[in-house]
Protein backbone atom coordinates (compact mmCIF):
# COMPACT_ATOMS: atom_id res chain seq x y z
CA UNK A 1 0.00 0.00 0.00
CA UNK A 2 2.71 2.48 1.06
CA UNK A 3 5.27 1.02 -1.26
CA UNK A 4 2.82 2.41 -4.40
CA UNK A 5 3.17 5.90 -3.47
CA UNK A 6 7.27 6.29 -4.05
CA UNK A 7 6.63 4.75 -7.40
CA UNK A 8 4.16 7.43 -8.16
CA UNK A 9 5.20 10.35 -10.41
CA UNK A 10 6.45 13.81 -9.02
CA UNK A 11 3.40 16.21 -10.28
CA UNK A 12 0.49 12.82 -9.82
CA UNK A 13 -2.90 15.31 -8.52
CA UNK A 14 -1.90 13.33 -4.96
CA UNK A 15 1.31 14.98 -4.72
CA UNK A 16 -0.04 18.34 -6.10
CA UNK A 17 -2.63 18.17 -3.50
CA UNK A 18 -0.19 17.31 -0.75
CA UNK A 19 1.97 20.30 -1.89
CA UNK A 20 -1.01 22.40 -1.74
CA UNK A 21 -2.29 21.49 1.40
CA UNK A 22 1.28 21.13 3.29
CA UNK A 23 1.29 25.21 2.08
CA UNK A 24 -1.69 25.98 3.55
CA UNK A 25 -1.35 24.35 6.74
CA UNK A 26 2.37 25.88 7.36
CA UNK A 27 1.07 29.36 6.25
CA UNK A 28 -1.71 29.22 8.07
CA UNK A 29 0.14 28.07 11.99
CA UNK A 30 3.31 30.51 10.52
CA UNK A 31 0.76 33.55 10.88
CA UNK A 32 0.19 33.28 14.41
CA UNK A 33 3.92 31.99 15.16
CA UNK A 34 5.62 34.91 13.64
CA UNK A 35 4.59 37.13 16.09
CA UNK A 36 6.57 35.40 18.63
CA UNK A 37 10.19 37.04 17.89
CA UNK A 38 13.33 36.16 19.35
CA UNK A 39 14.70 39.13 21.27
CA UNK A 40 17.78 40.04 20.15
CA UNK A 41 17.66 38.13 16.82
CA UNK A 42 16.10 39.64 13.33
CA UNK A 43 12.85 38.13 12.34
CA UNK A 44 13.64 34.65 13.84
CA UNK A 45 10.65 33.52 15.34
CA UNK A 46 9.50 30.26 17.69
CA UNK A 47 7.84 28.39 15.26
CA UNK A 48 6.42 24.74 16.70
CA UNK A 49 5.06 24.76 13.31
CA UNK A 50 8.36 23.53 11.92
CA UNK A 51 7.25 20.03 12.23
CA UNK A 52 4.83 20.65 9.08
CA UNK A 53 7.27 20.75 6.23
CA UNK A 54 9.53 18.16 7.96
CA UNK A 55 6.22 15.63 8.24
CA UNK A 56 4.92 16.24 4.53
CA UNK A 57 8.89 16.11 3.65
CA UNK A 58 9.01 12.72 5.83
CA UNK A 59 5.67 11.15 4.61
CA UNK A 60 5.31 12.34 0.72
CA UNK A 61 8.90 12.89 -0.06
CA UNK A 62 11.68 15.68 -0.53
CA UNK A 63 9.85 17.98 -3.35
CA UNK A 64 6.70 17.91 -1.27
CA UNK A 65 8.47 18.56 1.80
CA UNK A 66 10.50 21.61 0.38
CA UNK A 67 7.63 23.18 -1.57
CA UNK A 68 5.58 22.78 1.47
CA UNK A 69 8.76 24.63 3.90
CA UNK A 70 9.40 27.02 0.61
CA UNK A 71 5.82 28.25 -0.35
CA UNK A 72 4.09 28.31 3.17
CA UNK A 73 7.07 30.72 4.46
CA UNK A 74 6.89 33.17 1.64
CA UNK A 75 2.99 32.86 1.44
CA UNK A 76 3.16 33.95 5.71
CA UNK A 77 6.11 36.01 4.95
CA UNK A 78 3.90 37.89 2.40
CA UNK A 79 0.48 38.33 5.14
CA UNK A 80 2.45 38.89 8.09
CA UNK A 81 4.44 41.19 6.36
CA UNK A 82 4.30 41.93 3.39
CA UNK A 83 8.07 41.15 2.54
CA UNK A 84 9.78 38.16 0.23
CA UNK A 85 12.98 36.75 1.68
CA UNK A 86 14.06 34.14 -1.19
CA UNK A 87 17.00 33.00 0.99
CA UNK A 88 14.86 32.35 3.94
CA UNK A 89 12.09 30.76 1.98
CA UNK A 90 14.80 28.30 0.37
CA UNK A 91 16.02 27.21 3.80
CA UNK A 92 12.93 26.70 5.15
CA UNK A 93 12.21 24.37 1.77
CA UNK A 94 15.41 22.54 2.86
CA UNK A 95 13.43 21.78 6.41
CA UNK A 96 11.18 19.83 4.41
CA UNK A 97 13.53 18.21 1.78
CA UNK A 98 16.38 16.66 3.81
CA UNK A 99 13.83 14.77 5.58
CA UNK A 100 12.34 13.80 2.34
CA UNK A 101 15.44 11.89 1.76
CA UNK A 102 14.63 9.66 4.71
CA UNK A 103 12.76 7.69 1.57
CA UNK A 104 15.78 6.65 0.20
CA UNK A 105 17.60 5.30 3.56
CA UNK A 106 14.48 3.77 4.88
CA UNK A 107 12.08 1.06 3.69
CA UNK A 108 8.75 2.44 2.99
CA UNK A 109 7.12 -0.26 5.66
CA UNK A 110 9.12 1.11 8.08
CA UNK A 111 8.21 4.30 8.57
CA UNK A 112 5.92 4.43 11.02
CA UNK A 113 7.51 2.04 13.55
CA UNK A 114 10.31 2.61 16.15
CA UNK A 115 13.15 3.07 13.34
CA UNK A 116 11.11 5.07 11.17
CA UNK A 117 10.01 7.81 14.48
CA UNK A 118 14.06 7.66 15.50
CA UNK A 119 14.92 8.55 11.94
CA UNK A 120 12.44 11.36 11.36
CA UNK A 121 13.86 13.07 15.03
CA UNK A 122 17.60 12.62 13.69
CA UNK A 123 16.46 14.07 10.25
CA UNK A 124 14.46 17.23 11.68
CA UNK A 125 17.55 18.10 13.46
CA UNK A 126 19.65 18.12 10.17
CA UNK A 127 17.00 20.00 8.27
CA UNK A 128 17.56 22.36 11.00
CA UNK A 129 20.92 22.97 11.14
CA UNK A 130 21.61 22.65 7.09
CA UNK A 131 18.51 25.10 5.95
CA UNK A 132 18.89 27.72 8.93
CA UNK A 133 22.22 27.68 8.02
CA UNK A 134 21.56 27.76 4.29
CA UNK A 135 19.20 30.95 4.95
CA UNK A 136 21.51 32.78 7.63
CA UNK A 137 24.99 32.75 5.63
CA UNK A 138 22.98 33.65 2.52
CA UNK A 139 22.40 37.06 3.98
CA UNK A 140 25.93 37.47 4.79
CA UNK A 141 27.47 36.45 1.41
CA UNK A 142 24.71 38.98 -0.69
CA UNK A 143 24.82 41.00 2.35
CA UNK A 144 20.93 41.12 2.86
CA UNK A 145 21.46 43.16 5.91
CA UNK A 146 24.18 41.39 8.02
CA UNK A 147 28.01 42.42 7.08
CA UNK A 148 29.74 40.07 8.99
CA UNK A 149 30.02 36.40 9.76
CA UNK A 150 29.65 36.47 13.63
CA UNK A 151 27.05 38.10 13.35
CA UNK A 152 25.26 35.73 10.85
CA UNK A 153 26.13 33.09 13.30
CA UNK A 154 25.27 34.76 16.83
CA UNK A 155 21.82 36.64 15.84
CA UNK A 156 20.60 34.46 13.08
CA UNK A 157 22.15 31.03 12.77
CA UNK A 158 22.06 30.05 16.59
CA UNK A 159 18.73 31.11 17.47
CA UNK A 160 16.83 30.06 14.22
CA UNK A 161 18.44 26.81 14.29
CA UNK A 162 18.39 25.54 17.65
CA UNK A 163 14.96 26.24 18.31
CA UNK A 164 13.97 24.58 14.93
CA UNK A 165 15.39 21.73 15.83
CA UNK A 166 14.18 21.28 19.48
CA UNK A 167 11.02 21.80 18.14
CA UNK A 168 11.42 19.43 14.81
CA UNK A 169 12.40 16.47 16.78
CA UNK A 170 9.94 16.62 19.52
CA UNK A 171 6.75 17.16 16.94
CA UNK A 172 7.65 15.37 13.63
CA UNK A 173 7.81 12.40 15.20
CA UNK A 174 4.35 12.68 17.17
CA UNK A 175 2.74 13.66 13.80
CA UNK A 176 4.30 10.84 12.01
CA UNK A 177 3.36 8.66 14.85
CA UNK A 178 -0.26 9.85 14.99
CA UNK A 179 -0.84 10.31 11.30
CA UNK A 180 0.36 6.16 10.93
CA UNK A 181 -2.17 5.20 13.54
CA UNK A 182 -4.85 7.49 11.75
CA UNK A 183 -3.54 5.72 8.22
CA UNK A 184 -4.13 2.15 9.70
CA UNK A 185 -7.67 3.05 10.82
CA UNK A 186 -8.40 4.02 7.26
CA UNK A 187 -7.70 0.98 4.60
CA UNK A 188 -8.53 2.98 1.73
CA UNK A 189 -5.60 5.21 2.45
CA UNK A 190 -2.79 4.75 -0.07
CA UNK B 1 -11.91 33.63 0.28
CA UNK B 2 -14.36 35.06 3.50
CA UNK B 3 -11.65 37.36 4.74
CA UNK B 4 -8.72 38.73 2.83
CA UNK B 5 -5.48 37.51 4.04
CA UNK B 6 -2.90 38.42 2.08
CA UNK B 7 -2.23 42.10 2.49
CA UNK B 8 -3.77 43.29 -1.13
CA UNK B 9 -4.72 47.51 -0.59
CA UNK B 10 -7.59 48.36 -3.25
CA UNK B 11 -6.30 51.05 -5.40
CA UNK B 12 -6.66 53.17 -8.77
CA UNK B 13 -2.52 53.96 -9.24
CA UNK B 14 -0.90 53.10 -12.22
CA UNK B 15 0.65 50.34 -10.39
CA UNK B 16 -2.13 48.60 -9.25
CA UNK B 17 -3.17 48.36 -12.78
CA UNK B 18 -0.24 46.79 -14.12
CA UNK B 19 -0.33 43.56 -15.01
CA UNK B 20 1.05 41.31 -12.41
CA UNK B 21 3.58 39.42 -14.32
CA UNK B 22 5.11 42.82 -15.05
CA UNK B 23 5.45 43.21 -11.77
CA UNK B 24 7.01 40.40 -10.63
CA UNK B 25 9.77 40.47 -13.44
CA UNK B 26 10.88 43.90 -11.99
CA UNK B 27 10.98 42.61 -8.63
CA UNK B 28 13.25 40.23 -9.41
CA UNK B 29 15.13 42.55 -12.22
CA UNK B 30 15.70 45.19 -8.44
CA UNK B 31 16.84 41.53 -6.77
CA UNK B 32 19.23 40.01 -8.92
CA UNK B 33 20.87 43.56 -9.69
CA UNK B 34 21.08 44.01 -5.75
CA UNK B 35 22.79 40.86 -5.50
CA UNK B 36 25.58 41.61 -7.79
CA UNK B 37 25.23 45.63 -7.41
CA UNK B 38 29.25 46.43 -6.52
CA UNK B 39 29.07 49.10 -4.00
CA UNK B 40 26.55 51.66 -2.07
CA UNK B 41 26.83 54.38 -5.15
CA UNK B 42 25.25 51.86 -7.66
CA UNK B 43 22.28 50.87 -4.92
CA UNK B 44 21.56 54.52 -5.29
CA UNK B 45 19.67 54.42 -8.24
CA UNK B 46 18.18 51.30 -7.57
CA UNK B 47 16.68 52.67 -4.12
CA UNK B 48 15.68 55.56 -6.17
CA UNK B 49 13.88 52.89 -8.74
CA UNK B 50 12.07 51.40 -6.16
CA UNK B 51 10.82 54.21 -4.25
CA UNK B 52 9.42 55.72 -7.25
CA UNK B 53 7.74 52.08 -8.12
CA UNK B 54 6.39 52.45 -4.36
CA UNK B 55 4.93 56.17 -4.48
CA UNK B 56 3.40 55.62 -7.95
CA UNK B 57 1.59 52.97 -6.04
CA UNK B 58 0.29 55.91 -3.55
CA UNK B 59 -1.05 54.01 -1.00
CA UNK B 60 -2.49 55.31 2.45
CA UNK B 61 0.25 55.68 4.80
CA UNK B 62 -2.41 54.55 7.39
CA UNK B 63 -2.55 51.48 6.19
CA UNK B 64 1.05 50.94 5.14
CA UNK B 65 2.02 51.76 8.54
CA UNK B 66 2.47 48.86 10.73
CA UNK B 67 4.92 47.27 7.79
CA UNK B 68 7.20 50.06 7.74
CA UNK B 69 7.29 50.35 12.04
CA UNK B 70 8.55 46.78 11.57
CA UNK B 71 10.42 47.24 8.38
CA UNK B 72 12.41 50.36 10.16
CA UNK B 73 12.83 49.19 13.47
CA UNK B 74 14.52 46.21 11.99
CA UNK B 75 17.20 48.24 9.76
CA UNK B 76 17.87 50.35 12.93
CA UNK B 77 18.73 47.59 14.99
CA UNK B 78 20.69 46.04 12.05
CA UNK B 79 22.90 48.82 11.16
CA UNK B 80 23.27 49.41 14.76
CA UNK B 81 24.56 45.82 15.71
CA UNK B 82 26.22 45.83 11.91
CA UNK B 83 28.42 49.67 13.09
CA UNK B 84 29.33 48.10 16.52
CA UNK B 85 30.49 44.38 15.82
CA UNK B 86 32.32 45.98 12.63
CA UNK B 87 34.52 48.41 14.62
CA UNK B 88 35.33 46.62 17.86
CA UNK B 89 35.85 42.73 16.08
CA UNK B 90 37.55 44.08 13.15
CA UNK B 91 39.07 47.80 14.22
CA UNK B 92 41.22 46.38 16.46
CA UNK B 93 40.22 49.19 18.90
CA UNK B 94 41.77 48.97 22.04
CA UNK B 95 40.40 52.43 24.10
CA UNK B 96 36.78 54.02 24.19
CA UNK B 97 38.42 56.97 21.66
CA UNK B 98 39.83 54.00 19.60
CA UNK B 99 36.64 53.01 19.67
CA UNK B 100 34.62 56.21 18.90
CA UNK B 101 36.79 57.08 16.21
CA UNK B 102 36.40 53.87 14.52
CA UNK B 103 32.55 54.03 15.02
CA UNK B 104 32.45 57.54 12.82
CA UNK B 105 35.38 56.37 10.21
CA UNK B 106 34.25 56.06 6.41
CA UNK B 107 34.74 52.37 6.45
CA UNK B 108 32.96 51.39 8.57
CA UNK B 109 30.17 53.63 8.01
CA UNK B 110 29.97 52.17 4.70
CA UNK B 111 30.50 49.01 5.10
CA UNK B 112 27.83 48.84 7.62
CA UNK B 113 25.11 50.99 5.89
CA UNK B 114 25.57 48.98 2.47
CA UNK B 115 23.74 45.81 3.44
CA UNK B 116 21.16 47.85 5.33
CA UNK B 117 20.77 49.60 2.29
CA UNK B 118 20.28 46.42 0.14
CA UNK B 119 17.71 44.93 2.69
CA UNK B 120 15.90 48.38 2.32
CA UNK B 121 15.25 48.44 -1.59
CA UNK B 122 14.49 45.26 -1.12
CA UNK B 123 11.63 45.14 1.16
CA UNK B 124 9.95 48.75 -0.79
CA UNK B 125 10.11 46.80 -4.30
CA UNK B 126 8.27 43.47 -2.69
CA UNK B 127 5.97 45.31 -0.38
CA UNK B 128 4.54 47.24 -3.21
CA UNK B 129 3.87 44.03 -4.95
CA UNK B 130 2.30 42.58 -2.61
CA UNK B 131 -0.02 45.65 -1.40
CA UNK B 132 -0.94 45.93 -5.02
CA UNK B 133 -1.65 42.71 -6.58
CA UNK B 134 -5.11 40.87 -5.56
CA UNK B 135 -4.12 37.40 -4.58
CA UNK B 136 -6.12 35.67 -6.89
CA UNK B 137 -4.29 36.73 -9.79
CA UNK B 138 -1.25 34.61 -8.26
CA UNK B 139 -1.82 31.72 -10.01
CA UNK B 140 -2.98 33.24 -13.38
CA UNK B 141 -0.15 34.77 -13.57
CA UNK B 142 1.86 32.06 -13.42
CA UNK B 143 0.48 30.04 -15.41
CA UNK B 144 0.21 32.65 -17.72
CA UNK B 145 3.89 33.21 -17.35
CA UNK B 146 4.54 29.69 -19.02
CA UNK B 147 4.87 27.77 -15.39
CA UNK B 148 3.43 24.57 -15.88
CA UNK B 149 0.07 24.77 -15.06
CA UNK B 150 0.34 21.92 -12.06
CA UNK B 151 3.06 24.20 -11.02
CA UNK B 152 1.03 27.46 -10.80
CA UNK B 153 -2.03 25.03 -9.18
CA UNK B 154 -0.16 24.47 -6.35
CA UNK B 155 0.11 28.62 -5.06
CA UNK B 156 -3.56 28.50 -6.31
CA UNK B 157 -4.44 25.43 -3.60
CA UNK B 158 -2.41 26.76 -1.04
CA UNK B 159 -4.08 30.16 -1.16
CA UNK B 160 -7.62 28.53 -1.45
CA UNK B 161 -6.86 26.19 2.01
CA UNK B 162 -5.31 28.80 4.09
CA UNK B 163 -8.70 30.51 5.14
CA UNK B 164 -9.93 26.70 5.78
CA UNK B 165 -7.75 25.69 8.23
CA UNK B 166 -7.70 28.65 9.86
CA UNK B 167 -11.35 27.62 10.66
CA UNK B 168 -10.58 23.75 11.21
CA UNK B 169 -8.26 25.51 13.87
CA UNK B 170 -10.93 27.60 15.33
CA UNK B 171 -13.00 24.32 15.17
CA UNK B 172 -10.60 21.95 16.75
CA UNK B 173 -9.94 24.39 19.70
CA UNK B 174 -13.85 24.19 20.09
CA UNK B 175 -13.98 20.42 20.24
CA UNK B 176 -11.06 20.69 22.90
CA UNK B 177 -12.74 23.21 25.45
CA UNK B 178 -16.08 20.81 24.55
CA UNK B 179 -14.26 17.94 26.36
CA UNK B 180 -13.23 20.12 29.32
CA UNK B 181 -9.41 21.74 27.38
CA UNK B 182 -9.23 25.27 28.78
CA UNK B 183 -6.49 27.67 27.03
CA UNK B 184 -5.25 29.86 28.86
CA UNK B 185 -5.82 33.45 27.14
CA UNK B 186 -7.70 36.52 28.36
CA UNK B 187 -6.07 39.31 27.53
CA UNK B 188 -2.37 38.09 27.24
CA UNK B 189 -1.86 38.35 23.75
CA UNK B 190 1.17 35.73 24.31
CA UNK B 191 -0.89 33.54 26.17
CA UNK B 192 -3.79 33.71 23.46
CA UNK B 193 -1.41 32.53 20.94
CA UNK B 194 0.49 29.71 22.90
CA UNK B 195 -3.42 28.00 22.82
CA UNK B 196 -2.44 27.39 19.25
CA UNK B 197 0.49 24.53 19.88
CA UNK B 198 -1.80 21.87 21.01
CA UNK B 199 -3.81 22.33 17.87
CA UNK B 200 -0.63 21.71 15.21
CA UNK B 201 -1.01 17.68 15.53
CA UNK B 202 -4.75 17.07 15.26
CA UNK B 203 -5.40 19.73 12.69
CA UNK B 204 -2.44 18.79 10.63
CA UNK B 205 -3.25 14.89 10.77
CA UNK B 206 -6.76 15.91 9.69
CA UNK B 207 -5.66 17.94 6.73
CA UNK B 208 -3.42 14.95 5.92
CA UNK B 209 -5.96 12.55 5.63
CA UNK B 210 -8.48 15.17 3.63
CA UNK B 211 -5.71 15.03 0.81
CA UNK B 212 -6.45 11.85 -1.33
CA UNK B 213 -10.21 13.09 -0.82
CA UNK B 214 -9.28 16.52 -2.38
CA UNK B 215 -7.07 14.67 -5.34
CA UNK B 216 -9.80 12.29 -6.17
CA UNK B 217 -12.45 15.29 -6.05
CA UNK B 218 -10.18 16.84 -8.43
CA UNK B 219 -9.60 13.73 -10.61
CA UNK B 220 -13.12 13.23 -11.06
CA UNK B 221 -13.39 16.31 -12.54
CA UNK B 222 -10.75 16.16 -15.64
CA UNK B 223 -7.50 17.25 -13.67
CA UNK B 224 -4.49 16.02 -14.62
CA UNK B 225 -6.11 14.61 -17.93
CA UNK B 226 -4.72 16.91 -20.64
CA UNK B 227 -1.49 18.90 -21.01
CA UNK B 228 -3.20 21.92 -21.58
CA UNK B 229 -5.09 24.31 -19.30
CA UNK B 230 -6.91 27.66 -20.18
CA UNK B 231 -7.05 30.21 -17.30
CA UNK B 232 -10.24 31.91 -17.26
CA UNK B 233 -8.62 35.01 -15.62
CA UNK B 234 -7.06 35.86 -18.80
CA UNK B 235 -4.13 38.50 -18.57
CA UNK B 236 -3.28 41.03 -21.40
CA UNK B 237 -0.39 42.89 -21.45
CA UNK B 238 -0.64 46.70 -22.26
CA UNK B 239 1.84 49.01 -23.43
CA UNK B 240 2.94 50.10 -19.85
CA UNK B 241 3.48 46.42 -18.84
CA UNK B 242 5.94 46.01 -21.83
CA UNK B 243 7.49 49.26 -20.82
CA UNK B 244 8.17 48.40 -17.00
CA UNK B 245 9.63 44.76 -18.75
CA UNK B 246 11.71 46.62 -20.60
CA UNK B 247 13.06 48.98 -17.96
CA UNK B 248 13.76 45.79 -15.79
CA UNK B 249 15.32 44.33 -18.25
CA UNK B 250 17.81 47.03 -18.76
CA UNK B 251 18.57 47.82 -15.22
CA UNK B 252 19.36 44.12 -14.26
CA UNK B 253 21.56 43.64 -17.65
CA UNK B 254 23.50 46.82 -17.19
CA UNK B 255 24.18 45.82 -13.54
CA UNK B 256 24.63 42.12 -14.60
CA UNK B 257 27.23 43.75 -17.51
CA UNK B 258 29.08 45.75 -14.90
CA UNK B 259 29.43 42.91 -12.42
CA UNK B 260 31.12 40.00 -15.41
CA UNK B 261 33.05 42.95 -16.72
CA UNK B 262 34.30 43.51 -13.09
CA UNK B 263 35.01 39.60 -12.29
CA UNK B 264 37.00 39.23 -15.74
CA UNK B 265 38.77 42.66 -15.56
CA UNK B 266 37.62 43.94 -19.03
CA UNK B 267 36.75 47.11 -16.69
CA UNK B 268 37.10 48.83 -13.42
CA UNK B 269 34.83 51.36 -11.54
CA UNK B 270 35.93 54.92 -12.16
CA UNK B 271 37.80 56.47 -9.74
CA UNK B 272 34.84 58.98 -8.91
CA UNK B 273 32.76 55.92 -7.95
CA UNK B 274 35.22 54.10 -5.74
CA UNK B 275 34.44 54.54 -2.16
CA UNK B 276 37.32 52.95 -0.25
Amino acid sequence: MLVEMSSRKLLSTTNIVAMGVGTALYAAFNVFFNIFQLPGTQLVALRPSVCIPMFFGFVFGPVVGFVAGFLGNAISDAISWGGFWWNWDVGNGLLGLIPGLAMYILKREDIFEKKGLLMAAIMAIIASIIGMAFAAYTDYIFGYGISTIEEATTILFIPAAVTDAINGAILTPILVAAYGAAVRGRARRA
Amino acid sequence: MRTRFIRYIEGKSVIHRLDPRSKLIFVFSILLSLTVAPNILFLIPLLAVSLAFYFSARLPWSKTKTTWKFVLAIILVLSTLNLLTLSILYGGAQTLEDVIAQLTSKEVLLKSLTPVTKLLTLAIATVTFIFTTPPHLYAPALGQMGVPYKVAYIVQLALRYIPEYIDEMKKTLEAQMARGFRPKGGKNPIARILSVVPLVVPVTISATLSIYDIADAMELRGFGEKRCHTWYRKLRMMRRDKLLIMISIALAAIYVAIFLMRLYGVIDIPTILRLC
